[in-house]
């Protein structure tokens, strides 16, 4: 099956070392000060002055919202590729986080590319429905450096027992 | 004067409300999902209602676990790792969010100048006092108030 269709495919569809590129993103000093402001308030992210003198020396983005954007490229780049899906066979919610580490600082003008691959499906099966999709996903700076990685459960649902509904 | 790391001390947080504005506001930005987005649909989804993006929540419980530790003198610098992240409940509308942190009794090297590293265990909490999230994080303390605090 075409990977165009990526949303468009039952738990049972989605092979492990299935590989996409999210996409990339550059973060602007104004983004890492607003998501901090709200969401984060630490110096190394907020006061761009401060920042200078400070453990980072010079401006950081919230690890948060490294990890922010990463969803925000994981759902434009599904809803580019998942056309005419709107039956909740969507692998949406994530249920589970492991080995979250962010290894080098996010700095304004970097630019990040978001990678993915399915790594496991583990063997259990959620409210009769849902099947665990493991994913491993990285994100690499400018320099091709790593500067986040995590591994991630998400919910994708099963393919019924009924014989119309393939 | 520094408070001393205590082994099975907990510490709790303020409570915060999140409101519709803040929900939606988030996962606008980033997790434009429906049940995160619109009630209507979030009504037929697996939540089952208008939920905040869990990434909202570990952001915001991020957030709790700085205040509380810098209230009770342990200058938080910046979270370094999270070995494990469990979101266990959707966070509603309206509902509330605190942390209760334990503090593992040891410190170990950080790859932050000037910084010792603390793991630490969060719960997330709603107001019913309902376990929603559970985190596992290495966070940076600055490594003066170490000095301080351990004579």
């Amino acid at each position: 099956m075409s990977t165009l269709f990526l949303r468009d495919r039952w738990f049972e569809d989605l092979p492990v070392g299935e590989f996409h590129v999210f996409g990339s993103h550059t973060f602007s000093e104004l983004e890492i000060v607003e998501f901090a402001e709200a969401f984060d308030p630490r110096p190394q992210s907020t006061d761009p002055v401060q920042a200078r003198r400070n453990h980072r020396q010079g401006l950081v983005a919230s690890p948060w919202l490294i990890t922010a954007k990463w969803m925000r490229k994981m759902v434009d780049y599904m809803e580019v590729y998942a056309h005419g899906v709107n039956d909740g066979r969507r692998n949406g919610a994530g249920v589970a986080i492991n080995n979250l580490d962010w290894l080098e600082p996010v700095r304004p003008g970097h630019t990040v590319t978001y990678t993915y691959e399915i790594i496991d499906k583990p063997d259990r099966v959620i409210r009769e429905k849902w099947g665990l999709i493991r994913s491993r996903n990285e994100a690499f700076n400018q320099y091709s450096n790593k500067v986040m990685q995590f591994e991630i459960d998400i919910l994708a649902e099963r393919r019924p027992n009924r014989s119309n509904d393939i | 004067m520094t408070t001393s790391f205590t082994p099975s001390g907990h510490l709790n947080s303020e409570p915060l409300t999140l409101d519709k504005n803040a929900i939606v506001a988030f996962a606008s930005r980033f997790d434009p999902q429906p049940y995160h987005l619109d009630s209507e649909a979030a009504e037929q989804s697996i939540f089952g209602g208008l939920c905040a993006s869990g990434w909202h929540i570990a952001a915001l419980a991020t957030r709790l676990v700085s205040e509380t530790l810098l209230q009770n003198g342990h200058p938080f610098v910046e979270m370094i790792s999270v070995s494990q992240l469990r979101w266990s409940q959707p966070i509603f509308v309206n509902e509330q969010i605190s942390v209760r942190i334990a503090l593992d009794a040891s410190l170990s090297e950080s790859p932050i100048p000037g910084t010792r590293a603390q793991s630490l265990q969060v719960d997330v909490c709603n107001g019913e006092g309902a376990e929603v999230a559970k985190m596992s994080a290495t966070v940076a303390i600055s490594a003066e108030s170490v000095l301080e605090a351990r004579p």
